[in-house]
């Protein structure tokens, strides 16, 4: 628990570690956007190749980034089933009758058995899922219609289906890897002094930026603390006789909130000294304060940022045009 | 009339948190510039009170506060936090920076300091603290004495000229307290105004002067050798005798003293 990593960040030396993070963060975002003005495949293709183009350039391990998407691997799934299959215009690319039967149910049953045992491997999850779903689909496909038969229906995916989800999964893969870039390369200090910094026109609104970033440096300061204190707790709770792992429901409830209490009267108690603590060093929320982190706007960040809009320019004018 | 202030003074100071129960009790205190004082006293006895009371996080029901000529009121906390710093009891709660660096720049960045001049007092304190090579490093690297050390870094950066430890050491190993100990004494030397509160006897022996807090009342205002020659004022105040000092209480009472082992004893006792 001691050095635990707080946010993504992956300490290294390329060209994204030298720029301003406000550079950073505007860059991110214009290019988002630029991303969602395109609207053909060959586009979105292109999009990626020259992201990826940039990763390399940066010397940023595409492992590294790869590994951030895999949270999301179940949303891209979902992103590209819900279209191949609800997507019903163009040309009808196949079409499968399936029947769903006694037998074929079973050996979807078994299937799934043999997927949740295989699974303790770890390594392979995301191809045994693949596995299974092929599995799935052999059996409802062509196990012959024998036994009790509940269901037949024609399986069928269009062109527009293949087409719109392979364009939204890569559109959203070029998103998430530039989020991930970003993540990566700027310690979450910066990242939030960034914001405050961008945030700052905000004042006039009544939003202060400065108290804000500071808001979240301390929760972020807080974290591995808070992390490290849970895990006391937790072993001192198993020394009674809990077991985290174990139990029913029921049993894993009381053992959770056995942790959360404790947590929350030491937080309660934590931000009291704290606010002491920052008062009685003369912090005044609202009050104009210096700062021993100072951001700079240089060459790169003029570099990059002349990058930036020739690319956003460049989207606007494809969509634009006829 | 012209008189002569210490550099704080407290008069007839009371607070309550509540307005049933009086916690501070017509406390009065002088310390002078460069002075160290011990403030003693049991659980609950009012000392973290009467620290926060001093800087302005609490205010006082009744009586006065003044440092170096100035009388504390809400308009003038700013100015007293800057010549009278706080290092609590847990280090894990005060350290505000991500990094030590940052850590001993909150104090300075509140104050506007401009940023050159705080990197060069932030190598110099740390330094003096013996954590210079640590700047870059998270709170979660350091030991308990290590993030004190910061803290004292952070105030003297913000020119303290007084700091209240209240029980700052009670959370860190015999070592690590024997360390924050030595450093602090060595302020001290520096002509550093300490104000050492703690309900551990030994510790409270490095100090010019004692100061016993009983149920939110000073009971005791003395320096060690005098209090000393009545142990009993420590029991009715509810403190623990360090086991040497009983030990020379009971021989003297049996009038088995001889003197070589009087003078051993106390030295153990006092730490001096
Ligand atoms: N925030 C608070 N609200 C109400 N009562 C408090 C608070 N903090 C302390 N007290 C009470 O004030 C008394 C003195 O507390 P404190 O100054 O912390 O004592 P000490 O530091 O000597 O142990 C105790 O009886 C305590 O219960
Ligand atoms: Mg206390």
């Amino acid at each position: 628990m001691k050095n635990i990593v707080i946010g993504q960040y992956a300490p290294g030396k390329g060209f994204f570690y030298r720029l301003d993070p406000r550079t950073k963060i505007i860059t991110v975002v214009f290019l988002m956007v630029a991303v969602f003005l395109l609207e053909s495949i060959l586009q979105v293709s292109i999009a990626l190749f020259v992201t990826l183009f940039l990763m390399i350039i940066g010397k940023i391990s595409i492992g590294r980034v790869a590994k951030g998407l895999r949270p999301l691997f179940v949303l891209l799934l979902f992103t590209f089933s819900f279209q191949i299959f609800l997507n019903r215009e163009g040309a009808l690319l196949l079409s499968q009758p399936m029947n769903i039967g006694l037998y074929s149910l079973l050996g979807v049953l078994v299937l799934t058995v043999l997927w949740r045992l295989l699974a303790r491997f770890k390594k392979f999850k995301g191809l045994l899922f693949l596995f299974w779903l092929a599995g799935v689909y052999a059996l409802f496909a062509y196990l012959p219609a024998i036994g009790p038969i509940f269901k037949v229906f024609d399986f069928e995916i269009y062109e527009s289906g293949v087409v719109t989800s392979i364009f939204v999964v890569v559109r959203l893969l070029i998103v998430i890897s530039l989020s991930t870039v970003l993540t990566l390369t700027t310690k979450p200090t910066d990242l939030t002094q960034g914001l405050e910094s961008l945030l700052r026109p905000l004042k006039r609104l009544g939003v202060n930026s400065d108290d804000f970033a500071l808001i979240i440096s301390i929760s972020l300061r807080y974290i591995p603390t808070i992390l490290d204190e849970a895990n006391k707790i937790m072993l001192a709770q198993a020394s009674r006789g809990a077991d985290f792992n174990e139990g029913k429901l029921v049993e894993k409830v009381k053992q959770i909130v056995s942790l959360l209490i404790p947590m929350f009267i030491i937080a309660f108690k934590r931000s009291e000294d704290l606010a002491d603590a920052m008062e009685s060093r003369n912090f005044v929320p609202g009050k104009p304060r210096t700062r021993i982190h100072e951001l700079s706007f240089g060459m790169t960040d003029l570099v990059t940022a002349i990058f930036t809009v020739l690319v956003f320019a460049g989207a606007i004018v494809l969509r634009v045009l006829p | 009339m012209v008189m002569q202030l210490s550099f704080l003074e407290i008069r007839n100071l009371s607070f309550s948190y509540n307005q049933k129960r009086m916690v501070l009790k017509h406390i009065d205190l002088s310390v002078e510039k460069g002075e160290w004082i011990a403030i003693l006293g049991h659980n609950g006895s009012g000392k973290s009170t009467l620290a926060k009371t001093i800087v302005g996080l609490l205010r006082p029901a009744e009586g006065s506060i003044t440092v170096d000529g100035t009388l504390l009121s809400d308009e003038t906390a700013y100015d007293i936090r800057r010549k009278v710093g706080i290092v609590f009891q847990n280090p894990d709660n005060q350290f505000v920076g991500v990094t030590v660096k940052d850590d001993i720049a909150f104090g300075m960045e509140n104050l506007s300091v401009p940023r050159a001049e705080m990197i060069e007092k932030i190598a110099f304190f740390a330094e003096k603290v013996g954590m210079a090579e640590y700047l870059e490093k998270e709170p979660s690297a350091l030991s308990g004495g290590q993030k004190q050390r910061i803290a004292i870094a952070g105030i003297l950066a913000m020119k303290t000229d007084m700091i209240i430890f209240d029980e700052a050491t009670s959370m860190l190993d015999p070592t690590s307290r024997r360390e924050l100990m030595d450093y602090i004494r060595e302020l001290h030397d520096e002509g550093l105004t300490v104000l050492m509160i703690t309900h551990d006897i030994e510790e409270a022996l490095m100090a010019d002067r004692l100061v016993v807090l009983k149920d939110g009342a000073v009971f005791a205002d003395d320096t060690a050798e005098h209090l000393f020659k009545r142990p009993e004022a420590f029991r009715e105040a509810y403190l623990e005798l360090p086991a040497a000092l009983k030990i020379y209480y009971e021989l003297e009472a049996a009038g088995d003293m001889t003197p070589p082992l009087a003078t051993t004893l106390w030295r153990f006792g006092s730490g001096k």
